[in-house]
């Protein structure tokens, strides 16, 4: 219930910043919801973020969109080069669930790397635009770090 | 101080200009499906940035920086949804 209130409150407030503090009877609906499939899609007390690496992280994004979007952009402008896409399978110590879900759609915003389905045998697909077989370790200390933010590494 | 400022967020709209021109020259010359999802989000989440960037110091002091960061913010976070899903999808065709 806390856990609830508590992310209303703050869907609100989101709310209110982006809408200037417009219609907040619809805002309260919006968040109401929101909050509501919050609680369904990711229940209070199976994870405990840790805030200083959750901070490394979002800090650390800027730099990691930068690189991203500079990598693509080289690849796409400059007539000498062209991508040389390929798959690379990588295993994930996260568990299947939301963890690992929310993992791979922040990791579709890295450099060079687009989770792209699941293989047979459990492991992920990585597809990258140049092939390297760096990536896979590049995804472990990625993962690493995601699950210290949002403290599922216990 | 204010001429520096606004040359400097020119800059930024420019340069988000030529991320955003990068990523459509991606989508055209890229060779499959997820190449070209990578061209789409990475490019243009940069392009964006840059722009948000270089829009903040006009923005209305109440609300409105954190307006233009949330539109920055919402896009990241919905491409970073549909991006693997696309990926997903375009690899069982």
């Amino acid at each position: 219930m806390a856990a609830g209130a508590i992310r209303f409150a703050l869907l609100l407030l989101a709310w209110s910043g982006i809408t200037g503090g417009a219609d907040l009877a619809l805002g309260a609906l919006s968040a109401a919801a929101a909050a509501c499939c919050s609680l369904v899609l990711s229940p209070p007390g199976a994870l405990r973020p840790s805030a200083p690496a959750l901070a490394l992280l979002v800090l650390r994004f800027p730099w990691q969109a930068l690189r991203a979007g500079m990598d693509v952009a080289r690849l796409a402008l400059d007539p000498r080069r062209a991508p040389t896409p390929g798959e690379i399978t990588w295993t994930p110590r996260l568990p299947p669930g939301p963890a690992r879900d929310a993992f791979l759609a922040y990791a579709s915003l890295l450099p060079g790397t687009l989770p792209a389905g699941e293989a047979a045998d459990g492991s992920v697909i990585i597809h990258a635009l140049t092939t390297d077989p760096a990536i896979a370790d590049a995804m472990t200390a990625e993962e690493a770090r995601f699950a210290r933010a949002i403290g599922a590494d216990a | 101080m204010s001429l520096l400022v606004d040359a400097l967020a020119l800059l930024a709209i420019l340069l988000g200009l030529v991320f955003f021109a990068a990523g459509t020259a991606g989508l055209l010359r890229f060779p499959d499906a997820s190449s070209r999802l990578h061209a789409l989000t990475k490019a243009d989440h940069l392009g964006l940035g840059l722009i948000v960037i270089g829009l903040l110091p006009r923005a209305e002091a109440v609300g409105g920086p954190a307006r233009l960061i949330a539109v920055w913010v919402l896009v990241l976070v919905s491409s970073a949804a549909a991006g693997p899903l696309l990926a997903r999808l375009a690899r069982r065709r």
